[in-house]
């Protein structure tokens, strides 16, 4: 037994520190119904604030502390709440996106600020030992975090639970309009929750990074694993997201005991991803989503021209209905096939080097494109995407490499590994929505991250695998000029087919699924099939994408489909416009100039600026389609020339004739208006 | 067949159905029966029951206890769009049109929703033909094109009555159908449920008209149109006949005129 104390003391150590930043998150999202994301880059950011006033200033901790906590936490946590309060209500896909956005945005902002070398951080605490028993050491450091953990999480237990601060919030949280009228000010409490939260992030900062290394990604990598204890307590009770986080930190650090030992290796890592996706599975359908969303989306609202009296209406809708689809050869289809078009002659302008970057951003278009289809319009977010282009990489990597099989065959056979696993990420899709599913699709990608991909036999180690181009019926694909045209149309087939789909019977049930689940289960959808035929096909183009990936790099690394790629992905979708084919193009122009070889000191801003696009445009699904519109239609306003001034105080459109004037302008009794 | 009233098979049947939400009982020992080519009331006081019925017949809740027949078969467990394909059909009480298609489209999807092989393109002709049908019948032709999730509750009431109609049922449960319309919508609204329940207007031969189960507060409304009512209070049937027979029921003016003095 004694041989397992010292990993049961480091595993209370680490799950103490879990417990903060678990707590830290279930306060936002009980308080303010914010699921906070970025809840590991603000931990980071704090950690590196410190480590600026401390380590690199010389103050002492006395005085970097206080300023940590009583300055830049605060002021953080008001910039939060300034930031969130305009969104309170609205769809957990907005939230989710903004809070993606935050966590990129701090990820991009510390680079700037404190510059991009590694660091240590000083533990605040001495790092000798103690002897506990005749066996084992106790770091002064682990006994004093698991102290202050303890305090501190028993201390915002007893505010919630036994002031007026914590009445205060449960009432801002059940009724933020009735809490306003007997006094309570939901901002104010918003806003304390805030800044406790980002306190404690601050503490969870500089706990930890003494440990883990002060790093951009670690820290939001390690704060991720408190959001397994976080969902255990169904993101509301503090004592059981604590408890969830020791449990957890006892876990992992048994586990990594036997670390070395083959066929385990590197499982202990993966476990806290493992349990989230676990616990989201089983715990389903008791999750609530906090402040079910009253407000939705801004619902674009194009309908159809007035035009014509009913009977020409009637005939349009014949004709449409008779040709299967609208269509309309309207200004996007357009537009799409003269880009198309004018798209395939670009090697001729374009130097190699250059072309290559914009091959890349017609794959990750491709990519991008199985996001719109999946959340833009099917409703269903993914934060794990970027894992299907992983397996279609590897498969047809190894397919085509070492086994030198045909292309063709290895693309298929990409496709059809990833398809299962499609479905098997749809799965929580069966009875989680929105947040939880968010939750669930990243737990995904970060299994497969540390399970799948960082297998050598999958992924050939840190050196990846060699790719070669590919040969498709004696036709050789190796310039790269003929790589580009090979990808480019398959592109345009996969973009006019979802241009199809949307316009016609599929797309249609995509949208009625989104708009309204259970009414479209009542007239006969199949809600499991439907959803896991879109993630299935989302995922399946997403691995087609991942074969050229491979064969366009001519090697893949373990690198190339990290976790964190797929956020990526959300965040240039969100930007370039989530419910667009467009969009998706723009996802990948956007990720083709950030290949350019600009200097790095401009190129930094570039993944700040993505970001705070991102946060700008969250509740826009055209994103920057949408901006480009708006802006568009002001200018032509400004140019017009004025209209003459009218008598009677200008002339209002006349769309405000509302439906029951409508009904009473083409009423005869109801029943007897049909017949042909 | 399912045209004769007389038929001793009702088209739906509920049995002894209770519901258990923790301590509250929210049904209970509930039974009805919708025979076809009837209107059924089910009727009581905010918090009756009504809805969770509703749901229950159409597989969003699965019941503590109690069966559900429908056209003979047991169908207690199947799921909600398995009921909606062999045909039964419901409207919500607040509204749950698909907002961001055209009026013309929530039939079109419907249609498809209920009609096999249709999301591939099947049976396109019959498809333009049925859906064109129920536009007419409900005088929507107007609104065609304007969005679902602009339209007034009236109107989108309709709408949802359409969509209903589209997937061709034979047992359509409209949730306060009347809430929301006005004096006129709602005297165009009985004579459009007296034309689906009678002759169903131009309908294919092959698909018989509807029975019509229907939660209602507009009591005007249900005595016009209902055959027969069943009166829930508390989860619990308190009443059940004619309408004449259950408006002088003791137990209903007890349970109303207490939902009154509460308003």
């Amino acid at each position: 037994m004694s041989q397992y104390w010292p990993f049961i003391i480091i595993g209370l150590f680490t799950g103490s520190i879990y417990g903060l930043a678990a707590m830290g998150v279930v306060l936002t999202y009980k308080t303010v119904g914010v699921f906070n994301f970025a809840y590991g880059a603000i931990a980071m950011f704090c950690a590196f604030t410190y480590w600026q006033l401390h380590d690199s200033w010389g103050l002492t901790a006395w005085v970097a502390m206080p300023i940590l906590f009583l300055v830049v936490a605060p002021l953080l946590g008001v910039a939060l709440e300034a930031l969130y309060r305009p969104l309170a209500g609205l769809s957990a896909e907005v939230l989710i996106v903004v809070s993606v956005g935050v966590l990129a945005a701090l990820g991009a902002v510390v680079p700037i600020i404190y510059g991009k070398q590694d660091r240590t951080l000083q533990p605040i605490f001495p790092t000798s030992t103690f002897a506990l028993g005749s066996h084992f050491h106790v770091g002064y450091d682990q006994l004093g975090t698991l102290v202050i953990s303890l305090a501190v999480a028993a201390l915002l237990w007893a505010l919630l639970r036994h002031t007026r601060f914590g009445t205060s919030t449960r009432a801002a949280v059940d009724n933020p309009d009735l809490a306003d009228m007997v006094g309570v000010h939901g901002d104010n409490v918003r806003r304390s929750a805030w800044i406790l939260s980002v306190m404690f992030a601050a503490l969870v900062g500089i706990l930890i990074s003494p440990t883990q290394g002060l790093d951009v990604n670690q820290l939001v990598l390690v704060v991720i694993y408190a959001f397994a204890p976080a969902v255990f307590g169904r993101l509301v009770s503090l004592p059981l997201a604590y408890i969830g986080a020791l449990v957890l930190g006892v876990v992992v650090s048994l586990l990594s005991k036997y670390a070395n030992s083959g066929t385990v290796a590197n499982l202990e890592a993966a476990v806290p991803y493992l349990a989230l996706f676990a616990l989201l599975i089983i715990m389903g359908g008791r999750l609530k989503e906090a402040g079910a969303s009253s407000r939705r989306l801004s619902v674009s609202t194009r309908s159809g021209g007035g035009s014509g009296g009913a009977g020409a209406v009637r005939a349009r809708h014949w004709v449409v209905g008779v040709l299967g689809w609208r269509l309309r050869l309207d200004r996007s289809l357009a537009l799409g096939l003269v880009g198309f078009a004018l798209a395939l002659f670009i090697p001729l302008a374009v130097p190699g080097p250059r072309l290559i970057d914009i091959t890349f951003a017609v794959v990750y278009g491709l990519v991008a494109l199985t996001l719109v289809v999946l959340t833009g319009w099917a409703g269903q977010i993914s934060l794990a995407q970027f894992a299907f282009v992983g397996v279609g990489a590897f498969t047809a990597g190894h397919l085509s490499g070492s086994h030198g099989q045909h292309f063709l065959l290895a693309v298929l056979v990409a496709m059809l590994v990833a398809a299962p696993l499609g479905i098997l990420v749809g799965l929580p899709s069966l009875r989680l929505s929105g947040l939880y599913l968010a939750l669930a699709t990243l737990a995904f990608a970060l299994i497969m991250d540390n399970v799948v991909f960082n297998r050598g036999d999958v992924s050939g180690g840190l050196t990846g695998i060699t790719v070669p181009r590919p040969k498709i019926f004696g036709l050789s694909f190796t310039g790269r000029a003929s790589l580009y045209e090979l990808a480019l149309v398959v592109f345009g087939v996969v973009a006019v087919a979802a241009y199809a789909i949307r316009l016609g019977p599929i797309g249609r049930r995509l949208q009625i699924v989104r708009d309204s689940p259970l009414a479209a289960s009542t007239l006969g959808v199949n809600l499991t099939v439907t959803k896991l035929v879109v993630f299935a096909v989302c995922g399946m183009v997403a691995a087609l994408g991942g074969t050229f990936y491979g064969a366009l790099q001519q090697a893949v690394t373990p690198f190339d489909f990290m976790w964190s790629t797929s956020l990526t992905l959300l965040l240039l979708v969100v930007l370039g416009g989530r419910s667009l084919i467009s969009g998706a193009l723009i996802a990948g122009a956007v990720y083709g100039v950030e290949q350019l070889p600009i200097p790095a000191s401009v190129n930094q801003y570039f993944p700040l600026a993505i970001a705070l696009g991102v946060i700008a445009l969250a509740q826009e699904p055209e994103g920057t389609v949408a901006l480009a519109r708006r802006e568009a239609r002001r200018v032509m306003t400004v140019l017009r020339p004025l209209p003459r001034r009218s008598v009677g105080g200008g002339h209002q459109i006349p769309m405000t004739s509302g439906p029951d004037v409508a009904v009473a302008a083409g009423s005869s009794p109801m029943g007897s208006g049909h017949g042909h | 067949m399912a045209t004769e009233t007389g038929w001793e098979e009702p088209v739906l049947r509920a049995t002894d159905i209770t519901m258990r939400f923790g301590g509250l009982i929210a049904l209970d020992d509930v039974s009805l029966e919708v025979p076809a080519g009837r209107i059924v009331g089910l009727i009581g006081p905010n918090g009756a029951g009504k809805t969770t019925m509703f749901n229950v017949l159409t597989g969003l809740q699965e019941p503590t206890r109690g069966r559900v027949d429908y056209l003979g078969d047991n169908i207690s467990r199947w799921p909600p769009h398995r009921r909606g394909r062999a045909g039964i059909a419901r409207t919500f009480q607040r509204l749950a049109l698909f907002s961001r298609l055209s009026v013309h489209d929530n039939l079109v999807a419907s249609w498809e929703s209920s009609h096999p092989g249709a999301v591939l393109g099947r049976n396109r002709a019959k498809r333009i033909e049925r859906v064109a049908e129920v536009m007419g019948l409900l005088d929507l032709w107007p609104v065609a094109d304007r969005m679902a999730g602009e339209l007034s509750t009236g109107k989108g009431r309709m709408v949802e009555l359409g969509r209903a109609l589209c997937t061709d049922p034979r047992v359509l449960l409209l949730d306060e159908p009347g809430s929301g319309l006005d004096a006129n919508e709602t005297a165009a609204f009985s004579a459009v449920l007296r034309a689906v329940v009678s002759d169903g207007g131009d309908r294919h031969p092959d698909v018989a008209p509807p029975a019509i189960l229907m939660v209602e507060h507009d009591m005007a409304l249900v005595m016009d149109v209902c055959s027969s009512l069943t009166v829930l209070d508390f989860g619990r049937v308190i009443a059940r006949g004619t309408p004449s027979q259950v408006r002088a029921d003791a137990n209903v003016r007890a349970a109303y005129l207490g939902d009154a003095s509460a308003v």
